[in-house]
């Protein structure tokens, strides 16, 4: 009898929800969005909603992999003068806000002038840039100061974080773009429409039938938040949804497990983003070119990717990583593993083993992530079998972040960034480049970096690039490792997720699942 | 009249240390490398902009200055506004609190009025193998790590059986009011209460056990069972009234804590309670949340604190206010 009971009870708790004929789509997030306007800051758990709601006046996926640095998500096309100072945009006619109202230029206009005048994340982007005009409804014209051959690329890119086009009919009186009623509730232009946000639990959206690249294949999007990762993976176990985003992932060495299992599809997606160290050249002894030499001696790429990686990621020996393709110079190339090389340099260096067995002493950090994490544990080993005395010291994401731009480090592992364009090795390298945190400087990259942003003559750029790539690997402020991979997991019969091949210059972005369909979607 | 006089006293005195504590969190706070610039900023991370963000939020004055406009801000009854959401951060709070309570509170009654029902069973069947069975899963009980003990629930119930939802307070297309709302809510529950009940058991089941027999061995409950009591009412009348002492203080401290307990095992459940919210912003330095959460929580363990020897006094006719 008693058992009886439970019985009843298990199976009444257990009563599934009511079948939906709609494909609905859960996607599990590791933060809770701060707000759901893109513009004023950079917000992990904000990017996926906002990046569905709202629309880009161009913008990029993972279709670069691929080569794609750009591709157009407002704009149906664009030309760029023969100067390279003057873009016009031609606008999708057919494109229509949440409430109804057309999409038009001055909204472009409206948006980019704001986040210029407010000083958004996003405006470093528009730094170049002199004016907006909108001679029609349908046509943006944006003049730059000087050539700038990242401009494109780069407003792609970071269109996908901060940079969406907001209605300027909704937002024209407010101060800015984090008061009034739309902040949480926002109205865009993109494949999905706001529903709701249950505080601390998700953020539901619906398709939008009016898209006017046609209505997506999810009919319901939500965004849950899950902040434990054991979590996550149990309840991507249990069905509770299709799909597992990379920040989610197994420890590499499961990989085995997931492949062999017929209910679950491994996604490997390149980057253009590597894994490496960057070197603090204050310190007293990794200011010496030879001790940096020596380190990457010592370092073992192929001990780290088969202990850490399952052997499945690119060890990084170019100062590039293989998704830039053409950019990469593959004559300058940092040294491999030879331990005894390491110890022969660091003699020459003048820091020859104390008493104590031990050289000099140096302190090894990185971000919060786990794959630097479990790169810097093993580096730590290989550094003390050459003598030198590293330890770990590790910290919360925003305490790492402020102590390497303070420069108090000695060796962090890094997210390096190649792409979408090469001007990425200013950014890096040049004296006063913003994730210059090496204290690197060279009168000669300095130039030729800022020189190979103005030309247009892609034969030209490249010799530019190369010469840079030869001059990084010569002094080494930083040491490449590997090139960064997103492992994602995947329920068979979905596809069209932005990591897969076939999500590819068509998701609206590294957050958009605009070209997802999932089984019951016919096609 | 004088318990009155007593309790108003006692509730003046909260501010002085309330203000003491803010002063204490605001120093901590500001000890700790980085601020919210950093993490706006985010990926471009352009120093221009951190300024601006610096300057907007009056991060770019001196901290002396700073502290003073917080505290002129307080003296107001305002908490100020999110650095993360530029929300009053009191609707924050005030939406977080209830999801807490609810987990918190089911959990600590459930552990409390177990615990002692249990203990006290023991204590009169002491060194009986049910007292060592209870005594040892007890222990286990008690040194489990929470998120562990979670997660090994999510398996079991969520991902092998599938009688219950994994994590999240009510189902995301689920119903929003009434007895369906209700229901979905209380499924939601029954792990994270239970497995926050299993940890917070075990300490009481210890407590009133080995408070209970102490007391059993007192010559006044000789002396009552000589008189002829019955055993009843040796139990509940002597015995038990006396025992519930060191409960109630373990009680009053727990209470106090119940809006900060429970961090783990929001963070597992994926529960919108007032912790997780805690740990979010300390992790993005949103330092008027962590500030106005830290005070509401000093002020609930001084309210505890009030309320136990309130009862303390109802209970020991000794202690006298």
């Amino acid at each position: 009898m008693r058992l009886r009971t439970s019985t009843i009870l298990a199976a009444a708790i257990a009563l599934p929800s009511a079948a939906l004929a709609e494909t609905e789509l859960v996607m599990p997030q590791q933060d809770e969005p701060r707000t759901l306007s893109p513009a004023p800051s950079s917000d992990t758990g904000g990017h996926g909603p906002t990046s569905n709601v709202y629309s880009h006046l161009v913008v990029m996926d993972w279709g670069i992999v691929d080569g794609v640095a750009a591709y157009g998500d407002l704009a149906d096309s664009w030309e760029v003068s023969e100067d390279a100072t003057t873009y016009t945009f031609n606008l999708n006619t057919d494109a229509k806000w949440h409430d109804g109202e057309d999409v038009t230029s001055e909204d472009v206009k409206f948006t980019y002038e704001r986040i210029m005048e407010k000083g958004y994340t996003f405006s470093s982007f528009l730094r170049d840039v002199k004016s907006i005009e909108t001679p029609d409804d349908d046509t943006v014209v944006i003049t730059l100061d000087k050539p700038n051959m990242a401009f494109l690329p780069m407003m792609a890119q970071g269109a996908q974080w901060t940079g969406k086009i907001y209605p300027e009919h909704l937002w024209a009186d407010q101060e800015g773009f984090d008061t009034g009623p739309y902040v949480n509730e926002p109205v865009g232009s993109g494949p999905f429409k706001f529903v709701r946000w249950d505080r601390g639990s998700a953020v539901v959206l619906e398709a939008n039938e009016e898209y006017f690249r046609g209505a997506p294949n999810v009919d319901k999007l939500i965004f849950r938040t899950i902040p434990d990762a054991n979590v996550a993976r149990a309840e991507f176990e249990a069905g509770q949804f299709p799909y597992l985003p990379f920040n989610y992932a197994p420890p590499l060495a499961e990989a085995p497990i997931f492949e062999a299992d017929p209910n679950i599809n491994v996604v490997y997606t390149p980057s253009h983003f590597s894994r490496d160290l960057q070197l603090n050249l204050n310190h007293e002894a990794l200011g010496n070119p030879k001790v940096r030499e020596a380190i990457a001696y010592a370092m073992d790429r192929e001990q780290m990717n088969k202990l850490a990686f399952n052997n499945s990621w690119t060890p990084g020996y170019y100062a590039g990583v293989s998704s830039l393709q053409k950019w990469v110079n593959e004559d300058a190339r940092f040294p491999g593993h030879d331990a005894e090389k390491a110890e022969a340099l660091l003699d020459e260096a003048g820091f020859p083993r104390g008493d104590d067995g031990w050289r000099f002493s140096v302190k090894v950090t990185g971000p919060n992530i786990s794959d630097c994490s479990a790169i810097t544990e093993i580096l730590v080993r290989q550094l003390r079998e050459v003598g030198i005395e590293a330890e770990l010291d590790r910290f919360d994401q925003s305490t790492w972040f402020s102590r390497i731009q303070d420069k108090q480090f000695d060796i962090s592992c890094y997210f390096g960034r190649y792409g979408p364009d090469p001007d990425a090795y200013r950014e890096h390298f040049s004296t006063d480049g913003a994730r210059n945190f090496m204290s690197y400087s060279d009168a000669e990259l300095d130039q030729l970096a800022a020189e190979a942003n103005t030309v247009s003559d892609e034969a030209t750029r490249k010799e530019m690039y190369d010469r840079i790539q030869e001059i990084v690997v010569r002094d080494m402020p930083y040491i490449n490792v590997f090139e960064e991979q997103k492992t994602s997991l995947v329920r068979p019969g979905w596809s069209g997720f932005a990591v897969m091949p076939d999500g590819f210059n068509k998701s609206i972005s590294w957050f958009g699942v605009y070209g997802v369909t999932g089984p019951d979607d016919a096609g | 009249m004088r318990l009155l006089r007593y309790f108003l006293f006692r509730v003046l005195q909260m501010f002085p240390i309330a203000l003491f504590i803010v002063v204490i969190n605001f120093a901590l706070i500001h000890m700790a490398p980085g601020d919210v610039s950093i993490l706006l900023a985010g990926e471009g991370a352009d120093p221009d902009y951190m300024a601006s963000v610096r300057e907007s939020y009056g991060l770019d004055k001196p901290l002396i200055q700073q502290l003073g406009a917080y505290i002129g801000q307080l003296l107001q009854g305002d908490l100020g506004l999110s650095f993360r959401t530029r929300e009053p951060v009191i609707d924050i709070i005030a939406e977080r609190v209830p999801a807490t309570l609810l987990l918190a509170g089911t959990a600590l009654v459930l552990a409390s009025v177990l615990g002692v029902l249990v203990g006290t069973v023991m204590a009169r069947r002491p060194g009986s193998a049910l007292d060592a069975a209870v005594t040892t899963i007890s222990i286990s009980l008690f040194s489990i790590p929470v998120f562990w003990l979670g997660l090994m629930l999510i398996l079991l119930f969520a991902v092998t059986l599938r009688w219950l939802p994994s994590s999240g307070m009510m189902s995301v297309a689920g119903p929003r009011e009434g007895l369906a709302y209700g229901l979905d809510v209380a499924r939601h529950m029954i792990l994270p209460v239970l497995s926050l009940t299993a940890v917070w058991l075990g300490q009481y089941v210890r407590l009133s056990r080995s408070s209970v027999s102490e007391t059993l061995a007192e010559p006044y409950v000789t002396t009552a069972r000589a008189i002829g009591f019955s055993e009843r009412r040796v139990m509940t009348g002597f015995a038990l009234r006396n025992a519930l002492l060191p409960i109630v203080t373990v009680l009053g401290l727990e209470l106090g804590l119940l809006l900060s307990g429970a961090v783990l095992t929001e963070t597992v459940f994926s529960w919108p309670g007032l912790g997780r919210l805690i740990y979010e912003a300390i992790l993005s330095r949103d330092t008027p949340v962590i500030m106005g959460a830290f005070l509401i929580m000093s002020f609930t363990v001084m309210l505890a604190a009030l309320l136990t020897d309130l009862l303390y006094a109802t209970l020991d006719p000794r202690v006298r206010l």
